[in-house]
């Protein structure tokens, strides 16, 4: 076996930990909530690994896809060509910043779930098949597989918050679990209109790709079906206004849940965007992107305006990620290098972020069962730890240089600024916002006099929470003080995208 | 890597490690205060004076070097690169750094010593004393950038650790609403900042170098209305920093940090930022008139601001916060004057007489547990070292012949005279305002009969006050020796303008052709000396005659004025104008109110409408539902197993 071959193992099995940890966790009996967890540990810490492992082991400068594995599945019968469906794995600098994520925020939310009492066994199955949805939408190569393992994160997502979430959560969880199928169903029209457009007899990503590039796939076609994708993922990265579920989804979601959806999901929604919309169809992504623009910048403003006044710090966040998305969407539609850069930064950056404010909030939520900032106040007394995980995590958030939200919110603004200086100007003044609903929470909740009311309840974040937050702080801080192994990954892909300038 | 801006073969030649240094020795400081003497508050107190202290000492080895040497030195590295975008961590030393460099790090010095025996018993000194050293470092970071990218990164960290610790204090609610203001208000500024900074990105290939950005201003090929957009995108950031109208509302407020703090952040270093930034990309303004007038304007209207409100302060500690507006307001003008040496001549008095000034408040509020100044009164007795050196801080700052402040201030009014004699009316109004508000201050401070000062509260455990305010006393040598050593620069500062020295120490920043220009010209012009030396002892003759004498009582006066001092009680109704109408009205009952409406009803109307469609289907397919969760999860999981062992069947290994 070459080297080349053994690297598309370590993809293939970092594939199958998850899929692995769900099954050994079915043969456990449920009343072993212990060995549960601990099977959980090992599986996240293995699944951690090999993360740092695919996005260290990725060569900048060396081909556009890397690490290849490609089994075919079903092939030469009926519609179906040479290399009609197969199970073709591979990352580029993309998708390895966005594994070495799902890694970091799957291991943090592993550690925090371990106080989860009620029902582990199914919380820990249903986590981790969702988990390997993840990886197997990152690490995709074929449209067939793509969709699948998308459909695969998304689905265990409504018993998640169903089972095991709070506040309204049957509305919450139908909600999400609704406005999602519909984006599937557009979706799944979009994939077999460009299968039949290509006619190439194959689900296969490069070469359909290569068809959209050179102009197979022809121009109405791909202008027709771009809006399919982009509102079709669009609605999993809270495309406004396709967001509404964002805000009520992750009130009700589990600590746990939020943390990954928020911090890995949402991502999937931008994933898309760029391996369907821009990589698939070149011209209508020309055609519709400032389209998109629009939108991304109304969902940056809107959802930070919209934050301002928020009494739950959970709908706080989930405006927050309204607006942090939008500017993803935003780079995204920039289609130029460093704006699309930016955005994919802005994923990681968003992603270990918003984990961080996830993680914090069920830490307290857990103890005090309410999540109403006006309960709270001079907290900072009691939880100086938390507060300070939560400070760093918020300024993250606001932008502050030295930490990642300012390495990925530089690249988006520079990359708008260029395209569009109007909406460059609209996407800072979003930024003073965020400056505005992060501040007034931190007056409210961390200082001012403390509330009697928590006097001996409250307490600070355990030892596990601990290491949990200290790896998000981590990677904030790594990708904020030295930019340079992100930014080499991901814009050594995205200069190579057909249709993206400069 | 080296290379020289300027076409002149002198540069300095200190060692690029000694400037790396300044910077390390109070990160150094903060990373084991944080790491290991938290708890120790003597040693993490003297720890910071120590680490501030080896800056201090080695930012005057450099002002030594650039004196003897003259012109730019500029050290630089790559710190990452990402396509086009490459990005700079650099230093440049020049006068203008350096003299910035011993300013920062000497008033530093001298605040980190008075703060062990300020704060002395408080239980968050360890935080207090990282805070500050963190910001030491991130000021220092500032103004040896040598790029625009890394004076924004600086920038903002200033701002966090003036966050930090005006909130440092975070349980008292003013504190922590003090906090959250200053930085909302001047991250609006920032953006400002952050504009120029990307369109100094689009329009200039990428380069960030001040010196780039100086010679692409300069550059007749440059289209001016980006220059005057590029002047402004920096301008509004200083405006937010240096607290200029309309962005002035939070520096009164900030206020309620500590009162050293206020000292090196809230007077001497961080809101001179503004003026420090403004000078570094001087030739800017040179090429852009129209944004030149509008720094002077904005710098005239802060200075007219800042005098009237503090007439009527009552508290100690804001008539000096106003005052500082004012002079910040006083320095822009200056700079938009064009006059580069005079601001910057006037940042550098103001940083040591501003500062002795709120230190020497800091000593009053030692003794009385109160800076009203209606609860003092007859302190000279008690407190004769505060009191002289409190008085020398003053005059300096009234601009009394022959303290230092006189010089700086005449040379702005001697700048705005050249330029418009409107900015002259103005200055000169606000350098008699400034006579009487001080000695107003300190007639009511100092003279007259004791009145008690604030009782202890014995309830409020987070209170850290010690003495009797009904007894007060003189602070401890700790507290009164940095007030001595400030009062030597506060009166004898002028001597360096003596020969023009400090003006070619400065003017070697520059780029030549601005260099000469502004050496060609005089600085002292007898006439505007003595009508500025006529306002400023109008002034004191005034609050003498009022607040000494009282042979017109100030009920009088203010009942006279009513509609002027209801004006500047109210702060020019600012505050209420921003808090009022754009936080309370606009945003909260209009756009927010609209924002829910939008999604409760149109967005999420569709969405439930849906829903009940699905759930009249889904009562059909019941059965499907046993409710049991594990039924659902041995559904999922068996047919991903399913996909998987399909896969294996059709391609074994």
């Amino acid at each position: 076996m070459s080297y080349d071959e053994a690297q598309g193992y370590v993809v293939l099995s970092t594939l199958a930990q998850p899929l692995l940890a769900a099954l050994i966790i079915l043969f456990i009996p449920a009343t072993r909530k212990m060995a549960i967890r601990y099977v959980s540990l090992f599986f996240a810490t293995l699944m951690l690994g090999l993360s740092v492992y695919i996005f260290t082991a990725y060569q900048i400068g060396g081909d556009s896809i890397q690490m290849e594995i490609s089994w075919a599945w079903v092939e030469n019968t009926a519609f179906l060509g040479p290399r009609g469906i197969s199970l073709h794995l591979g990352i580029d600098g993309i998708a390895a910043l966005m594994v070495l994520l799902t890694g970091i925020v799957a291991f943090a939310a592993t550690l925090v779930s371990w106080k989860l009492d009620y029902r582990p066994k199914d919380f820990f199955i249903l986590f981790w098949v969702l988990v390997a949805g993840v990886y197997g939408t990152f690490f995709a190569l074929d449209l067939f597989f793509w969709f699948f393992f998308y459909e695969l994160a998304v689905v265990p997502l409504y018993l998640l918050i169903g089972v095991w979430g709070s506040t309204r959560k049957e509305y919450g969880a139908m909600k999400l679990t609704l406005m999602l199928v519909g984006g599937s169903v557009l979706i799944w029209i979009g994939i077999f209109a460009i299968f039949n457009a290509a006619g190439l007899h194959t689900f296969d990503l490069q070469q359909l790709w290569a068809a959209g590039a050179d102009g197979t796939i022809d121009r109405n076609t791909q202008k027709i079906f771009f809006p399919f994708f982009v509102i079709g993922c669009g609605v999993l990265a809270a495309l406004w206004p396709f967001h509404t579920w964002s805000p009520d989804g992750h009130m009700a979601a589990p600590t746990a849940v939020s943390m990954v959806h928020a911090g890995v999901l949402m991502k999937l929604g931008a994933f898309g965007i760029i391996r369907l919309g821009i990589q698939l169809l070149p011209e209508g992504a020309e055609f519709w992107m400032p389209g998109l623009m629009v939108l991304g910048t109304i969902g940056a403003v809107y959802g930070a305006a919209a934050a301002l006044t928020q009494r739950d710090f959970k709908l706080i966040s989930g405006y927050s990620s309204v607006s942090h998305m939008g500017y993803v969407l935003m780079g995204l539609a920039t289609m130029n290098s460093i704006g699309i850069t930016g955005a994919v930064l802005q994923m990681f950056s968003h992603g270990v972020m918003t984990a961080l404010v996830f993680l914090m909030i069920g830490a307290l939520y857990d103890q005090a069962h309410t999540r109403d900032l006006r309960d709270f106040g001079g907290i900072a007394k009691v939880m100086p730890w938390w507060v300070v995980c939560y400070t760093i995590a918020g300024l993250a958030n606001v932008g502050l240089p030295g930490l990642s939200g300012f390495t990925a919110e530089f690249h988006i603004f520079v990359g708008t600024f260029e395209t569009y200086p109007l909406f460059g100007g609209l996407a800072i003044f979003a930024a003073a916002l965020a400056a505005g609903y992060m501040l007034r929470m931190f007056s409210v909740v961390f200082f001012g006099p403390f509330n009697p009311r928590w006097k001996d309840r409250l307490h600070d974040i355990t030892p596990l929470e601990g290491v949990a937050a200290s790896a998000l702080i981590a990677s904030m801080v790594v990708m904020g003080v030295w930019w340079a192994p992100f930014t080499d990954r991901v814009s050594h892909t995205v200069t190579q995208l057909v249709g993206v300038t400069g | 890597m080296l290379h020289l801006a300027t076409e002149a073969a002198a540069h300095p030649t200190v060692s690029e490690g000694v400037l790396w240094a300044i910077l390390a020795a109070p990160f150094v400081g903060w990373a084991l205060i944080v790491l290991y003497v938290r708890k120790l508050p003597l040693v993490a107190g003297w720890l910071a004076a120590a680490a501030v202290g080896v800056a201090c000492v080695l930012s005057y080895v450099v002002l030594f070097n650039v004196i003897a040497k003259g012109g730019i030195a500029v050290h630089t590295h790559e710190w990452f690169r990402a396509g086009d975008l490459v990005v700079n961590f650099g230093v440049r030393i020049d006068g203008l750094t350096a003299v910035m460099l011993c300013v920062v790090t000497s008033v530093a010095f001298l605040v980190q010593v008075y703060s062990n025996g300020y704060m002395k018993g408080d239980p968050g000194i360890g935080r207090y004393f990282a805070h500050m050293c963190l910001f030491t470092t991130s000021m220092i970071g500032l103004v040896l950038a040598d790029n625009l990218f890394m004076i924004f990164i600086f920038w903002e960290l200033v701002g966090l650790c003036s966050y930090l610790l005006i909130g440092f204090w975070f349980h008292k609610p003013s504190a922590a609403a003090a906090a959250k203001k200053a930085f909302i208000v001047t991250r609006i500024g920032d953006l400002g900042l952050l504009a120029a900074l990307l369109l100094i990105y689009t329009r200039n290939d990428g380069n960030f170098d001040v010196s780039a950005i100086q010679a692409w201003a300069l550059n007749s090929g440059t289209p001016g209305y980006l220059v005057t957009l590029f002047a402004l995108g920096i301008f509004a950031g200083a405006v937010g920093k240096s607290a200029q109208f309309p962005l002035q509302v939070w520096l009164p407020d900030a206020m309620e940090g500590p009162t050293p703090v206020s000292a090196l952040i809230h007077a001497a270093t961080m809101v001179a930022a503004g003026v420090y930034l403004m000078a570094r990309f001087f030739p800017v303004l040179e090429a852009s008139p129209d944004a030149r007038h509008v720094v002077a304007w904005i710098g005239a209207a802060t200075a007219l601001i800042g005098a009237t409100i503090a007439l009527v302060q009552t508290d100690f500690k804001r008539v000096m916060a106003y005052s500082t507006v004012s002079q910040l307001g006083l320095m822009m003008l200056g700079l938009g004057a064009l006059g580069y040496v005079a601001a910057i001549f006037h940042l550098l008095t103001h940083a040591f007489f501003k500062s002795l000034l709120f230190l020497s408040s800091g000593n009053v509020n030692h003794a009385t547990n109160t800076f009203d100044m209606r609860l003092m009164g007859g302190l000279r007795k008690q407190m004769p070292i505060t009191l002289v050196t409190c008085v020398i801080g003053s005059l300096s700052l009234a601009g009394v012949v022959p303290l230092a402040g006189f010089w700086s201030k005449d040379e702005i009014l001697l700048d705005a005279w050249r330029d418009n004699r409107g900015l002259w009316v103005v200055a000169s109004l606000v350098s008699a305002m400034t006579a009487f508000y001080m000695f107003r201050a300190i007639f009511l401070v100092f003279f007259g009969e004791y009145k008690g000062g604030q009782p202890v509260d014995h309830h409020d455990e987070d209170s850290h006050f010690h003495g009797d305010p009904a007894h007060p006393h003189e602070a401890p040598l700790v507290m009164w020796l940095p007030l001595v050593i400030l009062a030597v620069p506060a009166i004898g500062a002028g001597i360096f303008a003596l020969n023009h020295g400090f003006r070619n120490l400065i003017v070697d920043a520059l780029p030549l052709e601005i260099a000469d220009q502004i050496k060609s010209e005089s600085s002292f012009k007898w006439g505007v000396a003595i009508a500025s030396s006529a306002f400023a002892a109008g002034g004191i003759l005034l609050a003498w005659a009022i607040y000494y004498k009282q042979w017109f009582s100030s009920r009088s006066i203010r009942m006279g004025f009513a509609p002027l001092t209801n004006l500047f009680e109210n702060k020019w109704f600012f505050d209420r104008l921003y808090e009022d109408f754009f936080v309370k009205l606009v945003l909260q009952r209009g756009w927010n109110r609209l924002l829910e409406l939008n999604d409760k009803y149109v967005v999420d109307g569709v969405v439930n409408g849906s829903a009940r469609v699905a759930s009249m289907a889904s009562d059909r397919l019941r059965f499907i539902q046993s409710g049991q969760i594990q039924g659902y999860g041995l559904g999922i999981a068996a047919g991903v197993v399913a996909v998987v062992i399909a896969v294996y069947a059709a391609n074994p290994l």
